[in-house]
């Protein structure tokens, strides 16, 4: 006696090629919770060339310092999307390369260590788009702020889901 | 070229005996001496190593040294893998970075460049990283001996343990660590001996171009010597 009486379609095997795995709950989802209101777009970029404009009449510590601050207080790391991203990067890559590296110390010294994780995240970032002398200049950068994170922060860049 | 070169480094090694029988050359693991001696654990204090390598190398000149130290420091932290089995398939262990099964799994890939020639990629999983080597090439001379080098290398990856059999796209070597590597050789060996690579493989290059200049110039000179 055969189960499938009178039925003919027993060479089916479709249902053999349903990938079952992604049925299971255990299943890593990524959040997207993007969106919504208070959405990030990002650094103001009018804001932050007027105040790296402003540097040449100021002396020596004057508003790269906090261009550099606010650029990155305001980077868009939770933000799904990869343009907003990119401008973001472009931006606080031209403010790293306009701070000279004797101005680099003073800089770091006003940053509190979020701020620093941040922009570790960014010197990486801008490693991607090596222009004329922007690696070198980045590097110093890397070795300063190395200088006062550490290895952690290269762990955080490596380990935070929030990229740059 | 390369035939000499292998010969070089047999005559190296040819007091080690048996396994000098294989004509296959056991450059990396003597040279760089990368399996502990012994089994006992190497203590991961110290993040910063000595330096071992010569003073001459040290002393080089622009970014070479800002370049290597990042990437030094880098792959210090990129060090950090343990044993996981694969989450779909019971009793297998795959290197996740190469799977790439989950996206929790993967961490951040790093990219660092000295200009827009040379560059090291450095993608980081669970239980495995890959490093993958841009090296500079200058002229088409030096591509073909970067691409031979890194073939001779590449056919004999087995020896190199941690070499990747083909490199990532739009790179010229590659290196694939696992935590059986990791637990098996001293960490900071392993960082040192990519360091070194990438220091020998320019100067290695760059020696190369030399003397193929330099034999070229020689045969040019016997040849026209008959007219």
């Amino acid at each position: 006696m055969s189960r499938n009486d009178g039925r003919k379609d027993t060479s089916a095997s479709a249902f053999r090629k349903i990938d079952v795995d992604q049925y299971s709950d255990n299943n890593f989802k990524e959040e997207d919770a993007d969106g919504g209101v208070g959405a990030p777009t990002g650094p103001d970029e009018n804001e932050i060339l007027t105040l790296l404009s402003q540097y040449p009449l100021q002396s020596s510590r004057g508003k790269n310092a906090e261009a550099l601050i606010s650029v990155l207080k305001s980077a868009p790391l939770e933000c799904k999307n990869q343009q907003i991203k990119d401008s973001a990067r472009n931006l606080t890559l031209k403010v790293l390369l306009s701070i000279k590296s004797n101005q680099m110390d003073d800089c770091l010294a006003q940053l509190d260590r979020d701020l620093v994780d941040v922009l570790m995240k960014y010197i990486y970032r801008g490693f991607e788009i090596p222009t004329e002398g922007s690696s070198s200049h980045l590097l110093i950068w890397h070795e300063k702020v190395f200088n006062i994170s550490g290895v952690g922060c290269i762990v955080r860049v490596f380990s935070d889901s929030k990229r740059a | 070229m390369f035939r000499h070169r292998i010969q070089n480094w047999e005559h190296l090694w040819a007091s080690n005996g048996d396994e000098m029988q294989t004509n296959t050359p056991q450059y990396a693991l003597n040279l760089f001496n990368l399996i502990p001696l012994d089994t006992k654990k190497h203590s991961w204090n110290s993040l910063e190593f000595s330096d071992t390598r010569p003073k001459s190398l040290m002393l080089k000149s622009g970014t070479l040294k800002p370049y290597l130290t990042a990437v030094r420091r880098t792959l210090t932290a990129a060090m950090c893998l343990e044993n996981f089995s694969s989450q779909i398939v019971e009793k297998h262990n795959k290197p996740e970075v190469e799977v790439r099964a989950s996206k929790e799994l993967l961490l951040t890939p790093i990219l660092i460049s000295r200009n827009d020639k040379e560059k090291v990629l450095i993608e980081s999983s669970i239980n495995s990283m890959r490093i993958s080597i841009a090296v500079k090439q200058a002229d088409d001379l030096e591509k073909i001996l970067c691409h031979n080098f890194t073939r001779f290398m590449t056919m004999r990856a087995e020896h190199f343990m941690i070499l990747r059999r083909k490199p990532i796209e739009g790179f010229d070597i590659s290196f694939l660590i696992t935590n059986i590597h990791v637990e098996q050789m001293y960490k900071h060996k392993i960082v040192d001996f990519v360091i070194h690579f990438m220091e020998e493989i320019d100067r290695e290059i760059s020696e190369m171009k030399l003397s193929v200049n330099a034999r070229a110039r020689i045969c040019a000179e016997e040849f026209l010597k008959r007219f």
